[in-house]
């Protein structure tokens, strides 16, 4: 197991940047998620710490020690690739033998069997890649990845190709293994529900940069940026512009933005007028959308019955607590809270 | 549930063309071919003495002490014993393992450095055949003006005369160099449809070059390599251009394709023997199909065969 520092790492691609100079530090047994975009770098970083990729700049340490130029061979590095890349014409248990065939690995076959037990395909070992199911050939990605006990086990959107059951089992079954086993895990996913619910610490990537590092209880109700604010959450949050100048007379930043969760906001008999236009039923609760003077609003009710119709006239109120203020920058102002006559 | 009266027009209309075009490009050829190898047809092209077993006669003689119940003529045993060597290390050597190797080492390599030379060496395919043999007879040019002398006199006193010493030599790598083109286009095409994914998972499971190649590429080529096998034989077994343009009609390099055009349509070397031309590429045709059969058999290439993807309602 292995602690992983990042020091200004960045990976350019002709003109291109995937990864723009990344500071990160992941602890040894930690689990972490790097979350973001389609094309946000997420990725990239993930191969970079493989060593698939060279960095450009920037260092690469593990437990203190620099291996940017380690082939990834010699990095000890499990991964499990979104379409899992199980070797076709190997049987299931050949493909988790696979890695012991280039280190010294004493009873490698008893440790292959023993790896599909923990990850409970025991009865498919004789089986072909592509006579299994994508839940099956996750398990067996993921055993190949631990059989060599590796430092540092590295995981690309290893549930997006499974259907919804199969991926809230997945994510206890991969959280379960990887706290038993102590490995350091780093996810790379664009799902924040796998993102949040899974990991110790989240990532939020943007443009090749990280836009903040903390809990998946920082980044929903702290964001440090209107990015993050408006990446993590489902609705997402609203953001308000506000008609305020960027700067007060005594110089003092002033908010430009107003951030409002949708569960936040209450329909009431003042606040922010909204004319609703659409409604949707999510099972125990009930999301209006809806436009006002101060643009399009999301608000959230947690009944499974409607209680307000399409071109119903409401007022939305929110305790001034939970409203979150971000400058023109789009940082967010940390000890700034809305008044309700803004 | 469709008539019985549309579902063979469908059937007529959609099969029609390639029927027809098999009928008269591949099976009326064989008919032909068989009739004429049964008769006296020579330079007077008409179908004298039909049926006749003479031109067999002349490529064997049945002896029922002999092993397979017949014995090959000298000439005609030679040209078999020739096609085999030449068949065997043009495909083994060049147009399955050397093709390999260009797909391998062009596909390694940046991309735009990797289609330069991949282009180099579809060059001779894009040249006409005259201007490759003769490149080739400059190669190998006995006297010291011979591009090949020309190096080999840096090392030694007399100049080397390949096409006399080593005629196989010369029509094998001529024959190679020229055929490896083909694999190497389809090798490199499998090997850049293999998924990234699995490269990056070997890399990271431990595995280095030599065992990408072995347990990822070499695989996934299983079906590109047993079909170049089966195709370069076929076309290797009835090819007689280049060693014509390069060797002439040399005893040496008298391969059955050779025989067959230089009895039949290379007058000025023995031509105008239709018939027996005939019975050489009949043998040729059997040899073929043989060959065909067991190296589909051998490959498993049934396997490749996927049912049709349109449903048809009987």
């Amino acid at each position: 197991m292995a602690r992983v520092d990042l020091h200004a790492l960045t990976k350019t691609w002709d003109k291109a940047t995937a990864v723009a100079g990344i500071d990160l530090s992941i602890d040894d047994g930690e689990f972490v998620a790097i979350l973001g975009p389609s094309g946000c770098g997420k990725s990239t970083t993930l191969f970079l710490l493989a060593g698939v990729y060279l960095p450009s700049s920037g260092d690469i340490l593990f437990d203190g020690t620099r291996v940017n130029e380690v082939e990834a061979r010699h990095r000890n590095v499990g991964i499990v690739f979104q379409s899992y890349a199980l070797y076709p014409n190997m049987s299931v248990l050949q493909n988790i033998l696979f890695p012991t065939r280039f280190q010294k690995t004493p009873d490698a076959e008893r440790r292959a069997r023993e790896m599909g037990e923990l990850v409970q395909i025991t009865e498919l070992l004789d089986r072909r890649p592509s006579e299994l199911s994508g839940g099956q050939q996750q398990r067996v990605a993921l055993a190949r990845a631990l059989i060599k006990r590796p430092n540092l086990l590295l995981l690309d959107e290893p549930l997006s190709n499974l259907d919804a059951t199969l991926r809230l089992t997945m994510r206890a079954e991969i959280r379960r293994l990887t706290r038993d086993l102590g490995v350091t895990t780093i996810l790379v996913t664009h799902d924040q529900l796998e993102a949040t619910t899974m990991a110790d610490r989240v990532v939020c990537m943007n443009a090749g940069r990280i836009e903040q590092v903390g809990t998946a209880e920082d980044l929903y109700m702290r964001p440090e940026t209107t990015f993050v604010a408006g990446f993590i959450g489902s609705p997402p949050i609203n953001l308000i512009p506000l008609p305020t100048p960027g700067v007060d007379a005594q110089g003092q930043t002033q908010p430009q933005t107003l951030g409002l969760r949708p569960e936040m906001l209450h329909a009431g008999e003042s606040g922010l007028p909204l004319q609703i236009d659409h409604v949707e039923v999510m099972g125990r609760e009930t999301l209006y959308s809806g436009t006002g003077p101060n643009g399009a609003l999301r608000f959230l009710e947690p009944t499974a019955q409607p209680r307000w119709s399409m071109g119903d006239r409401v007022h939305l109120d929110f305790a001034p607590a939970d409203s979150i203020l971000f400058d023109a920058a789009g940082r967010r102002l940390p000890d700034a809270t809305a008044r309700r006559t803004e | 549930m469709m008539k019985p009266s549309r579902l063979s027009l469908d059937a007529l209309l959609f099969l029609g063309p390639a029927v027809v075009l098999m009928l008269a490009f591949f099976v009326a050829p064989i008919v032909v071919n068989i009739l004429v190898s049964f008769s006296d047809m020579s330079q007077t092209v008409r179908l004298d003495g039909f049926p006749t077993t003479a031109q067999y006669n002349k490529l064997g003689k049945l002896d029922p002490d002999a092993f397979l119940g017949f014995e090959l003529r000298g000439s005609f045993y030679r040209a078999l014993a020739l096609t085999a060597t030449f068949v065997f290390l043009t495909l083994f050597i060049f147009n399955v393992s050397f093709a390999l190797i260009l797909a391998l080492t062009t596909t390694a390599i940046p991309e735009r450095m990797g289609a330069v030379f991949r282009a180099i060496w579809l060059l001779p395919r894009m040249s006409p055949s005259v201007v490759y043999a003769l490149l080739w007879l400059w190669v190998v040019d006995s006297s010291e003006r011979g591009l090949l002398n020309q190096v080999w006199l840096l090392f030694a006193s007399e100049p080397i005369n390949l096409r006399l010493d080593h005629p196989m030599l010369v029509i094998v790598v001529a024959n190679g160099l020229i055929g490896a083109s083909l694999g190497m286009i389809i090798f490199t095409s499998a090997i850049r449809s293999i998924p990234e994914h699995l490269f990056h998972a070997a890399r990271a499971d431990g595995a280095g070059p030599l065992s990408i190649v072995r347990h990822v590429v070499l695989p996934a080529l299983r079906w590109p390599i047993s079909y170049i096998t089966i195709y370069q034989a076929l076309a290797l077994l009835v090819s007689f251009e280049y060693i014509f343009l390069i060797m002439g009609p040399a005893r040496s390099t008298m391969t059955m394709a050779m025989l067959s055009y230089t009895r039949t349509l290379a007058p000025q070397v023995g031509g105008g023997q239709y018939a027996y031309g005939a019975a050489i590429a009949m043998i040729l045709i059997v040899i073929g199909i043989v060959v065909a059969l067991a190296m589909w058999r051998l490959a498993n290439m049934k396997a490749l065969l996927q049912k049709p993807r349109i449903e048809v309602n009987g």
